[in-house]
């Protein structure tokens, strides 16, 4: 539909549909603010569709009709399904008649659509007829023997009418250059099999009655159980497609027969037992299109990917798991080769020596206070900069796409998780609250496209004789130059530094007498660093350096393409982004903390960071696992940041990218799954652990 | 927090306790400029003229003269249509994309919620937990399967006698709009399920009994008291799934595959960061342009956005 014509179409489906969805949310005139967004958001939906199908291409605005026209239509066959079932209680019969008439209509368009038929509408309208007479009259009549009678009747005629469609010749049609044959559906009888799988379905059917209890009579389990048998025996032998046309009649009335003659079997239900199936038919309507939808994206495309990962790139030679040991056999994956240089670097040892010192101070101060370990800030910030350093020489050795998303699982989960803690204590209570938090959160709502762009401006590095127009390198070469210069600026630097060095540390030594010992021991750990930093200053720091012979060459730090750490600098943007939802479900778990626990510990004697890591953490514990799983499930899949910023090149590749490349770029779709079931094996456990958390808050 | 809160001790005086007392602000002030820098030096980048992008760093803007330097052309020309970016087509396919796949889910899941809150039937429980526990499956576990399915349909071979059934037939979906919709239509569900069936399992069960009294059947009770009532939480879900949808681009870029027209925003803008070329300095204001209308949506219904977290999360 183009032109004006479809414009127009477009514009009154849109406001029609506008209008009416913003009146229904916004009736009866209880005016409240919520109602009103929601009916302006509605409106903005279907304006924004409206203008979509203004500006897209005839196949958009096609797309569009269509998908309206489907919502409409699965809202109507929601409210349908729904009104039908309330007829089950007082209208049987009106009910029956109504089951019969859609079976039949979903039996029929289901072979329709498979293309079984010839000329398929007057067939179907015709069954249609047979299906609904047969529930009416399934509804009113009473007698026993009538129903049986009229149920295999019924059921023997749908049996023909079917029969007497099916295609007799072979169908031929293409699909993107690739021509497929459909065979027509005529079995092919073998009299012998067919009784055979007969009798061994009637047999079963009896065994299933007996199985479970012998209650009521045997006859409508032997019935159903060779009807089954029957229909297994005549429509699902491989020879099916080779018959004919007789043997179709003889295979389709004969199912029909039998399905008809045990549904006549069933004697009119008493109203209480039509309000049960009122009740379990109207759960299953609410919840068929949510599970069909999960179970169409999500469980069936798992088992299917779990199943492609044992085949080749094209899905069609099975090659066990060679899939598997390609992954780990491709050293860009999986690379242990460098791992005794984990021992040779000195990012380790300083790693492991903070983290040493750091437990050592916290097992003193715990020896003092009756406590196995008690961290302090000082003591809790050492360690866990020990131990992260020391993983990042870990991984700087293990290189590969695996290992580059451990680390990025490692690295973001925690320090985003400790960041939004931390931004939560400093912001709680504080001035502008709101304000800062809010600020912090803001890249929550930013895509990782967008972070990713945003990020490659911070880190632009420019030719380092010119100036530069990225923040991070403007800073480097800017202290490089400070370094280099020994003008007034250095020596005032310099000054400074050790000037704020030489108070905190007088600060510290004056605390430590008083008796803080906690002021004390965080200046000492803040002096530090400033004394090596002036000391790094004067050695020269920075985007510049002096080579042996006394030149200078200037250098920049090519952010996203130094390997190892540039791995750092692509987690930074994700830390960048998920630290605002840490600091937002940290602030309202420590809101919730309530504060007579806190005074308490206080009037006890608690200090301040007692009173913290001995109550305000154990109180917020689950809500650090809740946090700390949902990052490492989000983090796992990390894909666009590293897409956009170095699309895994320069060492930087993690799984997602990966699976992306292989499946989609070298359309190996063995590799790719491969990978992806990687992945989840990866997020199974954490699954296990929702699913034990979930049945503890059930009970 | 203040990590002192002893107005004097014994050693220290009075105003090295309130500077003290004052670095936890001070600290934090830091950590909110640290986080805003990046955004901001992209917002004034984006009027900056190609040049002085290339030669100076943002900061530098205050010191060039205004004249000279800022201009609206990037985003002129990142808007019209038939220049590089052709960004304003995107947004609207951002939009096509992010609002139907906002209101699909909302129905279907707030179906699903009500009958695991207040319809009894067998194996509730285990079923609930069996759906929400798919919130951690990683969706590229279904992108290979389901591109097949939108571009082949859904076929299933019986085993033994070698005959192709189709179940889903194929309507060409790939490369359009509705296979975007429909997976993340999916891909909502247990999370949509699990914050809904929070809320409207917490609903007081009083009004459900006398509703039931008055002769309601659960299709009105649903309609008429769930709906109103849960409109809350739905605007929460609601806001969720539009950001996520709109900022989504490992669906998009997959399901839309080569169909380039069909891209959203996050799609196109990422093409564009790939090609290293000329409209580098368009790339500025495509991505703030980009990012406009998920910052408005954050900032205005900011507090539906943390209930929405937050339930999601905490109450788990």
């Amino acid at each position: 539909m183009a032109g004006v014509f479809g414009v127009t179409i477009n514009v009154l489906m849109a406001l029609g549909v506008a209008g009416g969805v913003g009146l229904w949310i916004d009736r009866g005139g209880r005016r409240s603010q919520v109602r009103r967004i929601l009916a302006s958001v509605a409106g903005v939906v279907l304006g924004g569709l409206t203008l979509w199908g203004i500006y897209a291409s005839d196949k958009l605005e096609t797309t569009a009709q269509g998908v309206v026209v489907s919502i409409v239509a699965s809202a109507l066959i929601f409210i349908v399904a729904n009104r039908l079932f309330d007829l089950a209680p007082d209208r049987w019969a009106v009910f029956t008649t109504l089951v019969g008439g859609s079976i039949t209509l979903i039996v029929f368009v289901l072979m329709w659509g498979n293309r079984i038929f010839d000329q398929p509408v007057l067939r179907t309208v015709v069954a249609i007829c047979i299906g609904a007479v047969a529930g009416y009259l399934l509804g009113t009549i009473c007698q026993p023997l009538a129903r049986i009678g009229i149920g295999a009747l019924a059921g023997a005629a749908l049996g023909l009418v079917a029969a007497s469609g099916i295609r007799t010749v072979i169908l031929q049609f293409q699909v993107e250059q690739r021509t497929f044959d459909v065979w027509p559906m005529l079995p092919n009888l073998n009299i012998g099999e067919l009784i055979l799988s007969t009798l061994i379905g009637a047999v079963l059917g009896v065994a299933v009655w007996a199985l479970r209890g012998r209650k009521g009579s045997p006859i409508a389990p032997l019935i159903w159980g060779a009807t089954l048998g029957y229909a297994v025996g005549a429509w699902l032998m491989p020879r099916i497609g080779t018959g004919t046309k007789t043997d179709a009649y003889i295979a389709a009335i004969g199912l029909g027969l039998g399905l008809g003659a045990a549904i006549g079997l069933t004697s009119i239900p008493d109203h209480v037992t039509r309000g049960r199936i009122e009740g379990s038919a109207r759960a299953f309507i609410f919840l068929i299109p949510a599970l069909g939808f999960i179970a169409a994206t999500l469980i069936i495309p798992t088992l299917r990917t779990l199943f492609l990962s044992f085949y080749d790139a094209r899905g069609e030679g099975y090659v066990g798991f060679e899939n598997y040991t390609t992954v780990f056999g491709i050293p860009n994956i999986f690379n242990v080769e460098d791992w005794t240089g984990i021992f040779g670097s000195r990012l380790f040892w300083v790693g492991a020596v903070l983290l040493v010192v750091g437990v050592v101070m916290a097992v003193v101060v715990g020896r003092q206070s009756g406590y196995a370990i008690s961290f302090s800030p000082g003591s809790g910030a050492l360690a866990s900069i020990g131990a992260v350093f020391a993983i990042f020489a870990v991984f700087a050795a293990l290189r590969g796409t695996l290992f580059n998303n451990l680390w990025w699982v490692f690295t973001v989960t925690v320090v985003s998780a400790t960041a939004g803690l931390a931004i939560a204590v400093l912001a709680d209570r504080s001035k502008g609250e709101s304000v800062a938090k809010s600020l912090i959160f803001m890249p929550m709502a930013i895509s990782f496209v967008g972070a990713g762009v945003i990020w490659r401006f911070m880190y632009l590095a420019r030719d380092p004789s010119k100036p530069q127009t990225g923040v991070l390198n403007s800073l480097w070469v800017g202290l490089g130059n400070l370094s280099l210069s020994r003008g007034p600026g250095f020596w005032i630097a310099v000054v400074l530094v050790l000037g704020l060095a030489a108070w905190l540390a007088g600060l510290a030594m004056r605390a430590w007498q008083a008796g803080e010992r906690g002021i004390g021991a965080g200046s000492a750990i803040c002096a530090l660093p400033l004394v090596w930093f002036a000391y790094a200053l004067w050695q020269g720091i920075g985007g510049y350096k002096v080579l042996e012979n006394g030149q200078t060459v200037a250098s920049t730090i090519t952010f996203t393409q130094e390997s190892p750490f540039n791995n750092v600098w692509l987690m930074l943007v994700l830390i960048w982004i998920q630290t605002g939802f840490t600091m937002v479900i940290f602030s309202a778990a420590i809101k919730a903390v309530p504060a007579e626990l806190i005074e308490a510990a206080r009037v006890d004697g608690a200090t301040e960071s007692q009173a913290f890591w001995r109550v305000t953490i154990p109180q917020i514990a689950p809500t650090i696992g809740v946090v700390v799983t949902t990052l490492i499930v989000l983090v796992m899949k990390v894909f666009d940041i590293v897409k956009v910023m170095t699309n895994g090149n320069f060492g930087t590749q993690v799984v997602a990218n990966e699976m992306w490349q292989r499946a989609f770029t070298e359309l190996n779709f063995g590799l790719g799954s491969a990978l992806a079931v990687l992945l989840f094996l990866a997020v199974l456990p954490i699954i296990y652990m929702n699913i034990r958390r979930m049945q503890k808050a059930a009970q | 927090m203040t990590t002192l809160s002893r107005s004097a001790g014994p050693g220290l005086g009075h105003r090295t306790y309130a500077f003290l007392r004052s670095i936890p602000t001070w600290v934090l002030w830091f950590l909110v400029l640290l986080w805003t820098i990046p955004t901001f030096g992209l917002l004034v980048n984006s009027f900056r003229t190609r040049d002085a992008q290339r030669t100076s760093g943002w900061w530098e803007t205050p010191f060039q003269g205004v004249a000279n330097n800022l201009t609206l052309d990037n985003y002129i020309d990142i808007l019209a249509a038939g220049s590089q970016g052709h960004l304003w087509r995107a947004l609207l396919n951002s939009l096509a994309i992010a609002l139907p796949a906002t209101v699909i889910p909302i129905a279907f899941a707030a179906f699903a919620a009500y009958a695991f809150a207040w319809i009894d039937f067998k194996g509730r429980e285990w079923l609930f937990i069996a759906t929400v526990s798919l919130l951690a499956i990683p969706a590229q576990m279904s992108l290979i399967p389901l591109l097949q399915l939108y571009s082949g349909g859904g076929h299933i071979t019986l085993p033994f006698v070698e005959k192709t059934l189709t179940l889903f037939p194929d309507l060409d979906l790939a490369g359009r709009a509705v296979s975007v919709w429909l997976t993340h239509t999916g891909f909502a569900m247990p999370f949509a399920i699990f914050l809904l069936h929070n809320y409207i399992s917490g609903l007081p069960k009083d009004i459900f009994e006398s509703a039931v009294i008055d002769g309601a059947d659960h299709f009105k009770i649903f309609w008429r008291l769930v709906i109103p009532l849960s409109v809350p939480v739905l605007a929460a879900f609601a806001i969720f799934q539009f950001l996520w949808t709109y900022n989504d681009y490992l669906i998009a870029v997959t399901m839309l595959g080569g169909a380039g027209q069909n891209f959203p925003a996050t799609a196109r803008i990422a093409a564009l960061a790939g090609e290293f070329g000329q409209a580098e300095h368009l790339l500025t204001a495509g991505a703030f342009l980009s990012t406009l209308l998920p910052i408005i949506v954050f900032f205005a219904l900011q507090r539906f956005f943390v209930t929405g977290i937050l339930a999601g999360s905490v109450k788990g």
